[in-house]
């Protein structure tokens, strides 16, 4: 029996537990925070042995195999490292490190004692992306790709996390180095980062302050951003994030020398984007009969996926825990290559450095513009 | 007299301070509009940083003589803003909580940690006849009550709120827990209010234990059920009460007003005062079966579906159950000084101007 603790008792340690009751062959010893009564609270509700406020206190006690890290992101380095030297494997919650620098060490530190590392990417293992990896690996695109478009929104609204970040000017988000946006792209930067093979792409980042926040008297946290990322062999991508368009997407696009494929996150659904054209008016009225046969094939997929209890909200998180904890037992490689951790968190650095150099009145005149145009 | 206030003795005088926690919101101006009916003077409103006060400050200016109220910003997280806020006070009224949390580790943040950091203040200064905390009807186990049973202060709480499902039941069935301790241990003066629905302008028009809009459908669950509303300044008036009555330490009321509607009265006085709408009543025995239904769904699928809709929610929203406010009455000296027609009328008209939608 595998033996996981948490540490972190907040919103997204619901999300673990959730998943991790779900798989056989684990069972939680421990779950620990800062502030016992969270601890406790989260152990009331959850199959979890014991609540802890100290790490070190869990870690003597519990041992535990493995450590999920669910802390704001200012700490996971520093408690990964205090799990890997007590002997734990650690799961460690996006985005994974602060700095590029510190994902290396930290990496390179569970390797040279034999442990293993993986980061909160679960969106990776969706079912969509699940099958948009496999039709890549079978050369649906017709090898590499070519271009990619990776789109990761999200709707600012006036409660929960959006409420709290943008009424509390000391919230633990504005206080990262990217702000929100350190919070939230790394799921749509991973899939970028993913086929990839350079390890520094070159980067081109323009972020800006929306109108939308702009107006609510926001003057620091950028929640607009356009990125374009090209690599020596030719793959390029557009990263998108952004509060105020809608569909508020998380989209991603693949396209190759031979086909292209679209995810879409939230409907769950993969389209298949075929090369060739047909000849004259049949391009005019057979692709569009195409594209509703997968659109319907795709609904009775997630009818059927429903039907058979394998549709969960968070499933993308269950099959990242259960292949991670495979990888430990079974001694087989992590589900997430530490080269794509490395280079999502290069690519985010490289982000948050442009945007930093730019004066804080070069993103309002963009806002701006923005909005004249 | 203030029409609210019977007879009894106080146990603070005007001029001794009062701290007054979430003294922004919906409730917490009304009571401070309440105490200042009553004289007393000496307030101390904590409101979040990013609170709007133009509520409180309307309140404020419906007053003469209010220059020793003061507004204070504050955080209840932080260790550091809790003693400062409860320096001097003799009374607290804690009404500051996370409402509208969906997520369990934020409502609970948001509810029980605070009021653990106010609670500790409390006991470092050492000086509190009174500690008023704002539960809930939530927090009540409605499952071993008969049909049209009564629910008084003697019915127990949820013993496993987790079960419920339910963010904010767990995290108000927890506060009250842990105000209780406190009571125990360090010997903190408390007082539990526990109001029904609190209606008027600036809350939800229609009340979940009416019935759910869904898929652009509203269902009716309520039925004939007995609603166990309060006007807000009724509820107001009652809490202000709460922290100033002697002899009522350690003791829960339910805050309710007289002359309650039936959840189909209700409805009915809404579509015809604010707009009308379809909606399709679902009889008691089957909103039942479908709660049980979903909790077994939830168990089987592992979660598939949220576990929001089970058997305790529908025995502590949904079960037709009669409400007393005989102890606010004889132990408070309290009785609504709105009376449900006229609060029913405010309330829709406040709906009608688009404070609030159902």
């Amino acid at each position: 029996m595998l033996k996981v603790a948490i540490v972190g008792c907040g919103k997204i340690a619901d999300d673990h537990a959730e998943q991790i009751q779900r798989i056989a062959g684990c069972e939680m010893v421990g779950a620990c925070d800062r502030e016992l009564l969270m601890a406790k609270q989260f152990a009331q509700r959850f199959p979890v042995k014991k609540a802890y406020h100290d790490l070190g206190e869990m870690l003597s006690d519990a041992k535990p195999d493995v450590v999920h890290i669910t802390t704001p992101p200012q700490s996971h380095f520093s408690l990964a490292k205090t799990c890997l030297e007590a002997g734990s494997h650690v799961y460690v919650e996006k985005p994974f490190t602060l700095y590029e620098e510190d994902a290396r060490k930290l990496l390179a530190f569970a390797d040279a004692r034999g442990l293993k590392v993986t980061a909160g990417h679960d969106d990776q293992f969706r079912h969509s992306a699940r099958v948009v990896r496999k039709l890549i690996q079978e050369g649906y695109l017709g090898g590499p790709p070519v271009h990619m478009e990776s789109y990761f929104c999200y709707e600012l609204g006036r409660g929960g996390f959006a409420g709290a970040l943008l009424n509390d000017k000391n919230y633990w988000v504005r206080k990262l180095p990217g702000g929100l946006l350190h919070n939230i792209i790394s799921h749509g930067i991973a899939r970028i980062a993913e086929h990839f093979t350079s390890d520094a792409p070159t980067v081109i980042a323009h972020g800006f302050i929306s109108p939308f926040l702009r107006s609510t008297g926001e003057t620091e946290l950028v929640d607009e951003l356009r990125v374009i990322l090209s690599e020596e062999r030719g793959t390029t991508a557009y990263f998108t994030f952004s509060s105020q368009m809608r569909p508020s997407l998380h989209q991603f696009r693949v396209y190759g020398s031979k086909n292209g494929l679209v995810m879409d996150q939230d409907q769950e659904t993969v389209i298949k984007l075929r090369g060739q054209r047909s000849v004259s008016y049949v391009e005019k009225f057979v692709p569009p009969v195409q594209m509703a046969k997968q659109d319907l094939s795709n609904a009775a997929t997630n009818v059927r996926r429903f039907l058979k209890r394998d549709f969960h909200m968070k499933a993308g998180m269950k099959f990242l825990i259960e292949s991670f904890y495979r990888s430990i037992v079974e001694d087989q490689p992590v589900p997430i290559p530490y080269r794509e951790i490395i280079l999502t968190a290069h690519i985010m650095d490289q982000i948050f450095t442009q945007l930093k150099s730019r004066p804080e009145t070069e993103l309002i005149a963009s806002s701006f513009e923005t909005a004249l145009r | 007299m203030n029409s609210f206030l019977n007879t009894g003795n106080f146990i603070v005088r005007p001029d001794e301070c009062i701290l007054i926690t979430g003294a922004a919101g919906f409730i917490g101006c009304r009571v401070v509009n309440s105490l200042l009916k009553l004289g007393y003077r000496n307030l101390r409103c904590l409101t979040r940083p990013s609170s709007k006060i133009a509520r409180l400050e309307e309140v404020l200016a419906a007053h003469e003589d209010t220059s020793r109220v003061r507004v204070i910003t504050g955080n209840l997280l932080s260790a550091d803003d809790c003693p400062q806020a409860v320096r001097g006070a003799v009374v607290v009224y804690h009404l500051a909580a996370g409402r509208g949390e969906k997520s369990f580790p934020d409502a609970f943040m948001n509810s029980v940690i605070t009021t653990r950091n106010l609670l500790d203040a409390c006991v470092a200064e050492g000086k509190i006849r009174r500690f008023v905390n704002m539960s809930s009807f939530a927090v009540y186990k409605n499952n071993g009550n008969p049909r049209r049973g009564l629910l008084d202060e003697s019915a127990p709480v949820e013993d496993h709120p987790e079960l419920r499902y339910n963010s904010y039941c767990f995290a108000k069935a927890e506060q009250d827990k842990l105000v209780a301790e406190y009571g125990r241990r360090f010997k903190i003066p408390y007082v539990m209010m526990r109001p029904g629905w609190v209606y008027g302008p600036g809350n939800p028009g229609i009340h979940g234990r009416v019935g759910i809009g869904t898929f652009g459908i509203f269902l009716h669950l309520g039925g004939g059920n007995t609603m166990p509303l309060s006007y807000v300044d009724n509820c107001a008036d009652a809490m202000a009460l709460a922290g100033l009555k002697e002899n009522v330490d350690g003791e829960v009321f339910n805050v309710v007003d007289d002359n309650l509607p039936s959840s189909r009265k209700f409805l009915r006085l809404y579509k015809r005062n604010v707009k009308n709408f379809k909606s399709v009543y679902l009889p008691h025995a089957l909103t039942y079966c479908l709660c049980r239904f979903w909790e077994w769904y939830c168990k089987w699928s592992m979660g598939q579906l949220p576990a929001a809709y089970n058997r305790r929610m529908w025995h502590a929203n949904w079960k037709s159950t009669r409400y007393s406010n005989a102890k606010l009455k004889s132990r408070l000296g309290w009785k609504p000084a709105i009376s449900t027609g006229e609060g029913l009328r405010r309330h829709f008209e406040s709906c009608r101007a688009g404070e609030t939608h159902a």
